[in-house]
């Protein structure tokens, strides 16, 4: 489980200045329930779920999200951006024992 | 005094009866009997749309929610939420819910959006616990709030085991 917290964003290749693009973006975490009991001490496994993602492009926060129990494991969302500048897109995840990861792509609409 | 002691025999004979009937319901639905599934108790889904939009009304429409008809594996759920309201600077969706009936907790995520997403739509992998309607509900930043809900059979639970 070294990978925790190891994010992918993609974005299209060529980008219109103006375009509303797809993002997606995954991020490696077991997102525990709580409910899932060990297969060997039959003890349950605590709660270790991402419960905030932020998503900056330049200085302005465009999109945050809270996150429950119920989101699977190793998230993969897609959201949309009007890609109106050329600005770093960058992506914050906390999770409920205090870690924190994120991952910056560039957008370069032509 | 008779009459008592007749009637306290009636009512414990329908007791035995209930708890039987209970056993036998249990013993036909294997995920009862696990206990720790069985004693904790969900949450109504009502009671979560109250806490969150007290009692303002939500309308349908405006909200398409996208979910298979039949997830093999509940701990992987494709939805996709689209709206085709408008995200103008001054009037855009501003938080779309997704719930999932079923779960202990119902309340899946929240996601704020700015008029900066162009497009009020998200994709998302989620855990359901058992068969059972998938809600988006979707706030606008004048107040409004649409809805849409669909069934989602689940042939093996995402959420404990």
């Amino acid at each position: 489980m070294a990978e925790i917290g190891k994010i992918m964003i993609k974005v299209p290749g060529t980008i219109k200045k103006g375009e509303v693009i797809p993002v997606k973006a995954m991020i490696v975490h077991p997102m525990e329930t709580g409910q899932r009991k060990d297969a060997k001490t039959g003890n349950l496994i605590p709660e270790y779920y991402i419960n905030d993602v932020k998503v900056y492009y330049g200085n302005d926060l465009v999109t945050s999200m809270n996150w429950g129990l119920a989101v699977s494991t190793n998230p993969f969302i897609t959201f949309y951006l009007k890609a109106d500048k050329a600005a770093p897109l960058k992506m914050s995840f906390k999770d409920n024992k205090g870690g924190a990861f994120e991952q910056t792509v560039q957008i370069n609409p032509q | 005094m008779r009459e008592n002691i007749k009637l306290s025999r009636r009512g414990f004979i329908k007791a035995t009866g209930a708890v039987c009937t209970a056993v036998l319901m249990a013993g036909a639905i294997p995920g009862l009997l696990k206990p720790v599934m069985a004693e904790e108790k969900a949450e109504d889904i009502k009671d979560t749309l109250k806490k969150l939009f007290g009692d303002k009304k939500i309308e349908t429409g405006h909200v398409d929610l996208d979910v298979p008809i039949i997830a093999e594996n509940g701990a992987v759920v494709p939805v996709t939420i689209t709206s085709n309201l408008p995200m103008t600077a001054d009037d855009y969706v501003k938080n779309i819910y997704v719930f999932s009936e079923g779960n202990l907790d119902p309340f899946v995520a929240k996601m704020s959006l700015t008029s900066a997403n162009g497009k009020a739509e998200i994709a998302m992998r989620i855990k359901m616990r058992k068969t059972s309607n998938v809600r988006a509900v979707v706030e606008t930043s004048k107040g409004n709030l649409y809805q849409s809900m669909k069934e989602v059979k689940v042939t093996v639970g995402g959420c404990g085991g």
